[in-house]
């Protein structure tokens, strides 16, 4: 019976307090309520009491209307951005220098011998159709030009172009070339020919505008699958050396040499030396700004050692970058003309974001779903890395081999023309597929914390004419302890590159919103227009409560009124008087358990209790409420 | 009778609309009422505290609540219209700029030479007379009588002037005549403070054709200046006759221009490329202009996947006085975008692989009234004479056509055409250039009103780019290069290309990130009510509520028993002028008023029944009538005690 003890507590509880009736709770809460607007509601005259319950009204659903955009705008997560620029000690950037021209000519002339000898003949005789007088001495490897062949398109029937073969068909063809004009010259195009399988019928005709980038992509082409089957070593030693490469270095007053650089494959460059990568050395700071104390580099890239056909662009490719980040060179990379002085003024432009759920970056790039080759090389995650990885992993999928350009996941081999004959057709096709770019744009994401290096970049000449002379010289000696002029104005380069002024301009990020920004909002909508605090809350959800109480009575009075009823209906006794059940319904609960003498009517004391609330509209109301109970009865 | 009906009405209304307002009938009793009923914190206090310091103090607390809380709304009210900026950065794919090539050379010279002989006839004899040949003086006389035969007045009119600086006389070119300068000296070039020393300063004198006394005399420090702006003063007034179509014809075509094209690794030719005829630059070409619906994007960055373009450059074919240098000029810019190539263009040399990066950054500033930006120009008095998109740049060239225009009667050649107007040449408007130079001049100080008019657009789409440049072609690979180029130009075979005439130029997105910065309202309403409430909240707990029963209690109620008051005293004033005159049945009426206002016996003594207490029932203290008794809670009789107790401890203190 504890709980019968516990619920008569309660109910004296309600009986002292907010009272019986859903009314008396009302006006009760009214009138102690800590809230501005209901006490006035009680407090007023007839008229102003309309008016302030319609204002009370108005006010809290302005409350709520308000919390539910400040809770919309803590839920989108915006971000306030904080801008700061000046000059402070910073890591130098990681320098990656490289020769526009991945080997050396002399070098792998051998392996290109046969190349260089069928393009030049077949431009002898795209060029120079009248003198086609065989006059080459050693066979053509034809079979070599047939795995991916140079093909001439007359277009002078716009309908049905006529595709000449440049080795095969020249008789024919050729006779008819000799006699045009220039203008109808123009007709013909230059194409490349791709198959999926060589002597198969599926073919597609790489266009050109003009014959220039027809030769240079056919030629990268076929230089590819040539390379690919070198091994690594050998193409290092292929290409540049750092101690050719790299003559003079000075950083800051500090003198460095090609041992401070480190060596690193890049497919389209070759050799490649990154000065201050951080990798196994902790990285350099500059807390000068000025070309005084920035790095100071002289090159020489050998101008007359390039291959010919395959850049036709000369000098050294250049990138700042991050420390421990690959250098995607053909996204970012500069270029820095033979003959002069290229100074590079630094900016460091970094952005810091906040990532999820503010903005969808990825911090460290372990949770995009590509494999990342880069990873091989030790460097961090960018979103080069992330894209050129996606097309590889595609390529090995689709074309069962993997592109030169790009490093090799586990266990496959590179493309070339043996193996994979179709590769090149299958890699043409992969390159201009829309759909495989969105594939990879969808599912690589970028890096939260960018750094890019802004770079003012001027020029001049170098060296000048009175002191070449004795630049050349010393160069010369100290390279290749020769008296003799080994270098020339078209190979060497002169370096600057320093911090400017200003060396960063930071964007960061930090959230607009937070918890207790929403929680002193709410505060101060719901202070703003009602007063109101936390413990208003409160208040209201424990008339809720009390509410549920009066509701629990009244079900519980309405349920033994029904056994009553049901009792009567068993055992037909005397009506009971009118006086009797005003007694009853006025005094709910307590006289009616009295007076039915249940099994725990004993234990009550009688209970002394305070008088129910004496006012007027307080007694009717029970009477008017039951009433119609009564008139049943 | 005729005050019966009126009584009836508002003895009525009164009934029928009780105001029941603070039980108080003068304003100090309504100001303990509300102090003690309001839901501030601060006022109950000063009624509540015992002592006079306390009081003072409370007084003191609640006034300095008030005035922060004054302060710092107003200082939140004056914040409201700032902006935050945000910074975002996505990657994407990317739409491709417009990107503009232009030769720097406008005309094929060899064309123009129908046009222009006389006038490089008349230069090279200046510069014979200035600088190669001033022995020779005889000779150049001669040919100027030769030329001057021929009836060209117009080179006559504007002559090289050789300029004595301190003796400010001047010697005409073709006589050779001295002639005293007058009006005023404009020196074109700054290094003017030291060229005291040379004696021969050269320039052109400008002088009003109605006015021929009005005159200014424009002086450059070295005659290279002089000359060239000497030359494109000319230049323009024969352009300016030549009519649009012969123009492009005299101009480079596609053809001649571009020799290869290459995009997103795909080959492209000179149907990807509108034609853009530019008054100064002649034949521009804009690759990727949305002009036939589409505007590509790139799906890659990097090098190989942008534009990459080898331009012929006609060297041998360029006009010796008009450009100096060899080149071509390029712009990037949105579709959207007139290419303002002269301003802003980037130089591209020949013999030279030019690669421009692009890092791709879009803006977007809040307009009025956080800053004041125009969204599109139609909010700007100044007609857009070009057919694209406003910026400030195309707001301050048709603001100053338009002056132009009204001032000198006719366009100047660099700009489009307002409707009606035609370009200035010497035939028509013999007055122009001197005008124009006066207007120029007034337009550099600000004197025109054309920035102040012009205001920048509010969003703006920046192609930031990184260029550099690398020797092209290389050494060993010039001679395959040269001859395959030079059979796709179609020319025979022994002429070669000379690399000079050659300018490669890659542009492409260094990344595909976007970086958009806007400008976002720092505060909304939502936050500027909540900042309110946070600072009423904390300095005195008020609400909006308390705010209306401010404004319920100073003003509607003191005013109303203000307002009583006077009236009263009026009705008193004018029932004693009564009585003075007319005795005793003006005193009647005026009792039976009173009477009336006040059913309950309240009015005791001078201080006469208010509004409120007229309308109402006795005082709820005093009123021993049999009503309900007031709730017997505890709070509320706790402020009754405190009301009935507080006069006379107060009382005690001040005794």
């Amino acid at each position: 019976m504890k709980l019968k003890k516990y619920l008569v507590r309660a109910l004296h509880r309600l009986q002292k307090g907010p009272g019986y009736t859903y009314k008396e709770l009302l006006v009760w809460y009214c009138d102690n309520t800590n809230t501005h607007g209901p006490k006035r509601i009680i407090k007023e005259g007839p008229k102003k009491k309309f008016i302030w319950f319609f204002l009370t009204l108005l006010f809290a659903s302005l409350v709520f209307w308000q919390w539910g955009i400040l809770i919309n705008t803590y839920l989108s997560y915006n971000v306030t951005s904080s801008l700061s620029i000046g000059f402070k000690t910073m890591k130098f950037p990681a320098v990656t220098v490289c020769n526009a021209n991945p080997f050396k000519y002399s070098e792998v002339k051998p392996l290109l011998k046969e190349l260089d000898r069928l393009i030049e003949a077949a431009l002898e005789r795209i060029l120079q159709p009248e003198n086609s007088s065989d006059t080459v001495s050693p066979p053509l490897d034809l079979e070599l030009w047939n795995q991916i062949p140079l093909v001439l398109i007359d277009e002078h029937d716009k309908d049905n172009p006529i595709i000449l073969d440049i080795f095969e068909t020249n008789q024919t063809a050729g006779g008819n070339e000799t006699g045009m004009d220039s203008e109808s010259r123009k007709k013909y195009k230059l194409a490349v020919k791709l198959c999926s399988h060589q002597g198969s019928d599926n073919c597609t005709y790489r266009n050109f505008s003009s014959a220039a980038q027809a030769v240079t992509e056919w030629y990268v082409l076929q230089s590819t699958s040539i390379l690919s089957k070198v091994p690594l070593h050998d193409r290092i030693r292929m290409g540049y050396q750092a101690e050719d490469m790299i003559l003079a270095c000075l950083y800051g007053a500090e003198p460095c040499n090609y041992k401070n650089f480190t060596q690193i494959y890049h497919p389209d460059h070759g050799n490649c030396y990154i000065f201050n990568w951080g990798m196994d050395e902790e990285a350099l700071n500059s807390s000068n700004p000025g070309a005084e104390f920035g790095l100071k580099l002289i090159l020489d890239i050998s101008q007359q050692d390039y291959i010919p056909y395959l850049s036709s662009a000369a000098g050294a490719r250049l990138m700042l970058h991050q420390q421990k980040s690959f250098p995607f060179l053909k996204d970012q990379g500069i270029y820095a003309m033979a003959g002069t002085e290229t100074s590079i003024g630094v900016l460091v432009d970094e952005l810091e974001r906040m990532g999820y759920p503010y903005s969808d970056c990825t911090m460290n790039g372990s949770d995009v779903p590509v494999k990342n080759l880069y990873s091989q090389y030790n460097t961090s995650y960018s979103i080069q890395a992330c894209l050129r990885s996606c097309f590889q992993n595609h390529m090995v999928e689709i074309c069962g081999c993997g592109h030169y350009m790009f490093p090799l996941p586990e266990g496959v081999n590179y493309c070339n023309n043996e193996d994979y004959p179709g590769w090149a057709y299958c890699y043409s096709s992969l390159r201009s597929s829309i759909k495989q770019r969105q594939i990879c744009i969808d599912s690589c994401k970028e890096t939260c914390n960018d750094t890019q290096y802004k770079m003012t970049i001027s020029m001049a000449d170098w060296p000048s004419e009175a002191s070449e002379d004795w630049i050349f010289h010393i160069l010369s000696y100290e390279r290749d302890m020769s008296t003799n002029v080994t270098l020339d104005r078209n190979g060497i380069i002169k370096l600057n590159i320093y911090f400017q002024e200003y060396n960063y301009r930071t964007i960061s990020e930090s959230a607009a919103t937070t918890i207790v920004w929403l929680l002193s909002s709410l505060g101060g909508q719901f202070g703003f227009w009602m007063g109101g605090s936390v413990l208003c809350l409160v208040e209201f959800g424990e008339i809720i409560i009390d509410s549920l109480w009066i509701t629990i009575i009244h079900l519980i009075s309405w349920c033994k009124g029904l056994q009553q009823r049901r009792a009567r209906a068993r055992y037909p006794d005397v009506p009971p008087t009118v006086s009797e059940l005003v007694e009853a319904h006025t005094n709910l609960g307590f006289q009616h358990e009295a007076g039915l003498g249940g099994p725990g009517a004993q234990e009550l004391p009688p209970e002394p209790g305070t008088p129910p609330p004496n006012y007027d509209s307080l007694r009717v109301q029970p009477l008017d409420t039951l009433s119609p109970d009564s008139d049943t009865d | 009778a005729a005050t019966a009906p009126g009584k009836k009405i508002t003895a009525r209304l009164k009934r029928t609309l009780p105001v029941r307002g603070p039980q108080a009938p003068t304003l100090s009793e309504l100001m303990r009422w509300y102090c003690l009923n309001t839901n501030t914190h601060g006022c109950r206090r000063i009624v509540v505290s015992r002592g006079r310091l306390r009081r003072l103090l409370w007084i003191l607390l609640t006034l300095s609540a008030v005035g922060l809380i004054l302060w710092q709304c107003a200082e939140l009210l004056m914040n409201y219209y700032s902006a935050s900026v945000s910074v975002t950065v996505q990657f994407q794919k990317l739409p491709f700029p417009a990107v503009t090539i232009c030769n720097i050379n406008p005309y094929k010279y060899s064309a123009m030479k129908e046009y222009l002989s006389e006038l490089d006839k008349e230069t090279k004899k200046a510069l014979e007379t200035f600088y190669g040949f001033s022995e020779g003086k005889s000779k150049v006389r001669r040919s100027v009588e030769d030329w001057n035969s021929t009836g060209s007045e117009f080179f006559q009119q504007i002559p090289l002037l050789k300029v004595e600086d301190f003796s400010r006389t001047a010697t005409e070119l073709h006589s050779g005549q001295k002639r005293r300068v007058e009006g005023s000296v404009f020196h074109k070039d700054s290094s003017i403070v030291n060229s005291g020393d040379s004696n021969d300063i050269i320039g052109f004198q400008l002088c009003d054709a109605n006015n021929s006394s009005e005159c200014a005399l424009y002086t450059f420090s070295s005659g290279v200046n002089a000359i060239q702006e000497w030359y494109k003063l000319h230049y323009m007034n024969i352009m300016a006759q030549i009519p649009l179509e012969t123009k492009e014809k005299l101009s480079y075509s596609a053809d001649d221009l571009i020799l290869t094209c290459f995009f997103d690794g795909l080959s492209c030719d000179k149907r990807h490329f509108t034609r853009f005829h530019h008054p100064l630059h002649g034949n521009c070409y804009t690759f990727n202009s949305g002009d036939n619906g589409t505007i590509l994007s790139t799906s890659t960055g990097g090098s190989e996947y942008g534009l990459h373009v080898v331009l012929y450059i006609d060297e041998a074919d360029y006009n010796p006085f008009l450009v100096t240098s060899t080149g071509a000029k390029i712009i990037v810019h949105d579709q959207n975008e007139y290419p303002f190539i002269e301003d802003i263009g980037t130089e591209i040399e020949t013999a030279a692989a030019t690669s421009i990066g692009m890092h791709f950054t879009r803006s977007r500033k809040l307009s009025k009234p956080y800053s004041d930006c125009t969204e599109t120009g139609a909010d700007i008095p100044v007609e857009n004479l070009y057919n694209k998109s406003y910026s400030l740049q195309i707001c301050l060239h048709s603001c100053f056509q338009k002056a132009m225009v009204d001032s000198c009667g006719c366009a100047q050649y660099a700009q489009p055409l307002p409707p009606g107007a035609e370009y200035c040449n010497y035939k028509r408007n013999p007055n122009w250039m001197y005008c124009y130079y006066r207007l120029h001049e007034k337009f550099v100080k600000e004197q025109l009103g054309c920035q102040q008019i012009c205001k920048d657009a509010c969003s703006f789409k920046e192609w930031a780019l990184t260029t550099s440049i690398a020797q092209w072609p290389s050494v060993v690979s010039e001679d395959w290069m040269l001859r395959v180029l030079s059979w796709d130009k179609g020319q025979k075979l022994n002429k070669k290309l000379n690399k000079t005439d050659l300018a490669n130029l890659m542009v492409f997105y260094k990344d595909l990130n976007e970086r958009f910065i806007s400008e976002n309202p720092a505060n909304t309403l939502v936050i500027l009510l909540s900042n309110f409430g946070g600072q009423l909240g904390l300095w005195m707990s008020c609400s909006v509520v308390c705010v209306i029963e401010i404004v319920e209690v100073f003003l509607i109620d003191s005013l109303s028993i203000v307002l009583r008051r006077q009236w009263q005293r009026a009705k008193k004033w004018w029932s004693h002028r009564q009585r003075g005159r007319a005795g005793k049945a003006a005193q009647g009426s005026d009792l039976e008023r009173q009477g009336h206002d006040n059913p309950s016996p309240v009015s005791m003594d001078e201080d006469l029944p208010t509004f409120t207490t007229a309308l109402r029932l006795p005082l709820p203290q005093d009123s021993p009538l049999p009503r309900t008794p007031p709730p017997n809670y505890s709070t509320l009789r706790l402020d009754t005690a405190f009301s009935e107790q507080l006069p006379d401890t107060l009382e005690l203190g001040q005794h």
